[in-house]
C-alpha cells in the first residue's frame, strides 16, 4: 500500500451546466475521483441535486484518499436521467493546484468538458489536504513545480498540460 | 449567463442608488456621487459593504499648556482636512471645556474614510478667553484666541491603530514637537456600529412564463419599504435564463440595508428583458423574520400581482418564494480587519522594455527630470505606495524590474530592482523611487513584456507566508507600458494565484492600445479561464490606464485602489477568516434583538 493523504473536498456548486445542447434540468450529482498508474484512490460522490437546474449547490463535504503516485483528481458532473446516468462533464485538477501551501484551503474552479471535449459549465470546489507529511516531496516533482522564472515558450507549455484531460480533448495553444 | 451581466449596467440605477439611503453625514458632491453609486453598486453586487466607511471621531488632549493666570485654559479643539495644495478646510470645532488641562471634548465629528485617498488631518487646540464665553463657537474669531498648539496626522494613521486611538504630541505650527504643550488624543469609531448580516438561498417554484419561444429568465429585486411609505431596492439577484423554477446563489442582506428584522420588504420577481422592461413575474410582502419563518417551516410564500380588473385588489399566483438556508452572520467590515492585526503588504514591478524609450531622453516615459518633476511611473509608485504604506507594519516592499537586460547580457523578466542578487525588499516609498532611479542606470532596456515571472514570484511570497499567518494580504502594483507578448501565460499565472491572498493592481503608462488589460481585469464578469481550464476563483486584478485619467477629478489611485477593500474582503470572507481581536463588545451589539 503507497501512503497517501486524505483531501477534504467540498463540492460547492456547478454554473451553466447542459446536457446534449441544453440547459441541464435537475438531478445533478458530483462525483470525485482519485487515481493512479498504481490503484484506485476510490470515489466518492454527492447527493442530487433537485433545485438547481443547470446551476446545481450542493456544498457537501467528500472525503477521498490521494494515493502518493496520483497526480490529479477527476471530478465528474453526472445527471440522473429517466434512462439511468448520464456523464454530464468531467474536469481533471492536478494535485499540484492544492498541495501547497500544506493544509490551505483552496477554493478552485475550473471548466468542465464533455468526453469530446467540448467545452460545458464550471465546478466550483474547495480543497483542503490533510496528511500532507508525505507530499512535501511532490512539490520537487518536475510536473508539479513552478516554471522557472523566466520559462521559455515551449517549456510553460509544457506545464500542467500533461495532467489528464478526457481522452480525444485536443489540446491547443492559442 | 450574457443577459445577467449586461442587465448589471441596465439596472444599476435602481439598485445602486437606494442603498446608500440609510446613510447619515452632508451629501458628497454630485460628480463624487455618481462614481461612488458605481462602486457601491460593484460592492453591493457582491455583498459588500460600501466603499466609504463614515466614521466618528472624539477628540480629548492631556497636560496643555495653562495660559489663563487665576484658573486653568478652556481648550476647545478645531479639526481640519488638509487639501491638496496644502490648504486647511475646517471640518468642525469642539464645546469649549472651562478650567481644564486635560479636556475631553463631547462633539463628535463625522468623516468619511476612504481606504483609497490619503486623508490628512490637522487638529488645532485653543484656549478661549472668558469674555466670548457666551458666543457660540462657531462665531469665535480663532486669531482672537490663544493658540495651544496643533498636531496632524492621516486618517489611515488612527484606523490602522488596534484602538483607533492615535495619540499625538502638540506643536507650534512649523516648529518641532515641543514636551511642554501636551497630547492630543483622537479616537476613530465606526458609525454604522452593526455588523450582523443574513445569508439566504432564493428559489422560487412555478413562476409565470412570459416568453414566447422560451421560459422567462428571472431575477429578484429586494426593496426596503421607509418610512415615508416609498420603497428603497436593497439588493437584486443574478438573471437565471430559461427557468420557471431558479434558484438564485446566496444573497446576504447587511442589518444597515434590511433596517431591521420586522422592517417591511418588498420582493418582486421579474422576467429579464434585454431591453430594459422586465416584465413584473410577481412580488409578495414580507419582513425579513418572515422569510426566516418560510425557512423554518419550509413553505412557499405565494406571489402576487396587482388585479387588472379591480383597482387596489391583488391577485393570487401559483408562484411560490422559498427561502433554504436562512442564517444570520456577522460581517466584519475592512476597518475590522485591518485595525485587528491584518495588514496589507505592498510590492511592486516596474516594465524594462525598450518601448519605454531610452531613458536619458527627455520623452522617455522612463525620463527622470532634474527638476524634479516626476515621471508616470514614479508617479504611479508615490501614488500608490504612499497610501498603502499606512497598512504595511514593518515598510520592507519587495520590487522588481521586469524585461530588462542585465549586466551579464541575458533578459530578466524578474530582478530585483535594487541590484541585489537574493534579496528584494528595499525599505519605504523612497527606498523603491532610490532603487529604480539605481536600476535605470545598471539595467538596459529589453523585451519582451512577460507579467507571468513576477506574478509567480508574488503568488510564490504570498504563499510562503501563509504557512505561519493568515493576516497578510499581499498588493502587487505593475507600472507597464505596454501590450503584453503572452496573454496566455499572463492568464495562467493570474488564474492560479486567485486562490491567493493577493490583488493585482496594473497601471499602464504611455500610449498603447490595452485593450488586452481590460480582458485581466475581469470587470465585465466573465471569469477568467486558464489554458489548463482552470477558473479565476474570484477577481485580483485592477487595471487603470494612466492616460484616462488625465484631467478627471479621481485621482489615477483612487480608481485603482477602489476595488481593494472588495477583494480583500472576498478572500477573508469566503474562508470565514475573523479580525484576530474581534471586540467582544461589537460582537454582542450586534445580535438582532
Amino acid at each position: 500500500m503507497e501512503n497517501s493523504a486524505t483531501l477534504e473536498i467540498t463540492i460547492i456548486s456547478a454554473e451553466d451546466l447542459r446536457l446534449s445542447h441544453r440547459p441541464l434540468k435537475k438531478n445533478a450529482f458530483v462525483t470525485v475521483r482519485s487515481t493512479s498508474t498504481l490503484n484506485d484512490g476510490g470515489a466518492s460522490s454527492t447527493s442530487l441535486d433537485r433545485d438547481g437546474g443547470s446551476y446545481p449547490h450542493w456544498n457537501e463535504k467528500l472525503k477521498v484518499a490521494l494515493p502518493a503516485s496520483a497526480r490529479s483528481i477527476s471530478v465528474e458532473v453526472c445527471c440522473k436521467t429517466g434512462t439511468g446516468v448520464r456523464l454530464v462533464a468531467v474536469a481533471a485538477i492536478p494535485v499540484s493546484d492544492f498541495c501547497e501551501p500544506a493544509g490551505y484551503l483552496h477554493f478552485l474552479s475550473y471548466r468542465l468538458r464533455e468526453r469530446d471535449g467540448e467545452r460545458n459549465g464550471i465546478i466550483n470546489l474547495s480543497v483542503r489536504m490533510e496528511g500532507a507529511g508525505p507530499f512535501g516531496r511532490r512539490v520537487q516533482r518536475p510536473l508539479a513545480a513552478p516554471p522557472t522564472m523566466w520559462a521559455k515558450g515551449e517549456e510553460r507549455r509544457n506545464y500542467g498540460v500533461a495532467v489528464g484531460h478526457p481522452v480525444g480533448y485536443g489540446y491547443r495553444v492559442y | 449567463m450574457g443577459g445577467c451581466f449586461s442587465d448589471v449596467s441596465g439596472g444599476q440605477a435602481g439598485v445602486g442608488v437606494g442603498s446608500r439611503g440609510g446613510l447619515a453625514g452632508p451629501p458628497p458632491e454630485t460628480a463624487q456621487q455618481e462614481r461612488n453609486d458605481a462602486v457601491d453598486h460593484f460592492l453591493h453586487t457582491r455583498g459588500l459593504r460600501d466603499l466609504y466607511i463614515p466614521l466618528e471621531l472624539s477628540l480629548s488632549a492631556s497636560k496643555l499648556r495653562n495660559l489663563d493666570v487665576l484658573s486653568k485654559s478652556d481648550p476647545m479643539a478645531v479639526i481640519y482636512a488638509k487639501k491638496l495644495d496644502g490648504m486647511l478646510e475646517e471640518l468642525g470645532r469642539t464645546e469649549v471645556i472651562m478650567n481644564t488641562l486635560n479636556p475631553v471634548w463631547i462633539t463628535k465629528f463625522t468623516i468619511n474614510y476612504h481606504f483609497e485617498i490619503v486623508q490628512p488631518l490637522v487638529f488645532r487646540v485653543y484656549d478661549i478667553d472668558t469674555k466670548y464665553h457666551n458666543t457660540s463657537v462657531k462665531m469665535l474669531k480663532l486669531n482672537e484666541q490663544d493658540y495651544l498648539g496643533e498636531a496632524s496626522c492621516t486618517l489611515s494613521e488612527i484606523v490602522t491603530k488596534r484602538d483607533r486611538s492615535l495619540t499625538l504630541k502638540l506643536k507650534y505650527q512649523n516648529r518641532p514637537a515641543d514636551a511642554h504643550l501636551g497630547t492630543i488624543t483622537v479616537h476613530a469609531e465606526e458609525t454604522v456600529a452593526s455588523r450582523a448580516a443574513v445569508e439566504m438561498i432564493l428559489r422560487c417554484s412555478r413562476l409565470e412564463n412570459k416568453d414566447v419561444f422560451s421560459k422567462s429568465d428571472p431575477f429578484l429585486r429586494i426593496s426596503r419599504i421607509v418610512e415615508s411609505g416609498i420603497s428603497i431596492p436593497i439588493c437584486k439577484t443574478e438573471v437565471i435564463n430559461n427557468n420557471l423554477n431558479p434558484v438564485w446563489k446566496p444573497v446576504t442582506l447587511t442589518m444597515q440595508q434590511f433596517g431591521s428584522k420586522e422592517n417591511p420588504l418588498i420582493i418582486e420577481c421579474f422576467d429579464f428583458n434585454a431591453n430594459g422592461k422586465h416584465e413584473l413575474l410577481g412580488e409578495l410582502q414580507g419582513s425579513m423574520a418572515e422569510l426566516e419563518k418560510l425557512s423554518r417551516e419550509k413553505i412557499g410564500a405565494h406571489f402576487y400581482v396587482p388585479s387588472s380588473v379591480r383597482q387596489g385588489h391583488k391577485k393570487m399566483l401559483k408562484g411560490q418564494l422559498f427561502v433554504d438556508n436562512f442564517c444570520e452572520k456577522i460581517q466584519y467590515s475592512f476597518l475590522d480587519y485591518i485595525s485587528n492585526g491584518f495588514e496589507l503588504n505592498f510590492m511592486v514591478a516596474v516594465d524594462f522594455t525598450a518601448s519605454n524609450g531610452n531613458p536619458r531622453s527627455p520623452d522617455s516615459l522612463h525620463y527622470i527630470d532634474p527638476s524634479g518633476r516626476l515621471n508616470s511611473y514614479q508617479q504611479a509608485i508615490v501614488g500608490v505606495g504612499e497610501v498603502l504604506q499606512f497598512y504595511d507594519t514593518d515598510k520592507c516592499f519587495p520590487a522588481w524590474g521586469f524585461g530588462g537586460r542585465m549586466s551579464d547580457g541575458s533578459v530578466s523578466h524578474c530582478f530585483n530592482l535594487n541590484g541585489s542578487l537574493d534579496e528584494c525588499e528595499v525599505v519605504g516609498v523612497e527606498g523603491i523611487m532610490s532603487s529604480y532611479a539605481m536600476a535605470l542606470h545598471n539595467v538596459m532596456l529589453a523585451g519582451p513584456t512577460l507579467f507571468g515571472p513576477v506574478i509567480n514570484k508574488a503568488a510564490a511570497i504570498a504563499s510562503k507566508s501563509l504557512s505561519h499567518s493568515h493576516n497578510k494580504y499581499f498588493v502587487l502594483l505593475i507600472i507597464t507600458d505596454g501590450v503584453i507578448t503572452d496573454a496566455v501565460e499572463t492568464k495562467d499565472a493570474i488564474v492560479k494565484a486567485s486562490d491567493l491572498p493577493l490583488s493585482i493592481l496594473i497601471v499602464g503608462v504611455g500610449g498603447a492600445d490595452f485593450k488586452q488589460m481590460e480582458i485581466l481585469d475581469a470587470d465585465n464578469g466573465k471569469r477568467l479561464e486558464s489554458s489548463t481550464g482552470r477558473i479565476a476563483t474570484r477577481d485580483i486584478v485592477q487595471f487603470v490606464p494612466m492616460r484616462e485619467m488625465q484631467g478627471r477629478q479621481t485621482s489615477i489611485v483612487q480608481s485603482l485602489l477602489e476595488e481593494l477593500p472588495g477583494q480583500f474582503l472576498t478572500y477573508m470572507r469566503c474562508r470565514d477568516i475573523k479580525p484576530i481581536f474581534a471586540h467582544p463588545a461589537a460582537t454582542s451589539a450586534c445580535q438582532p434583538n
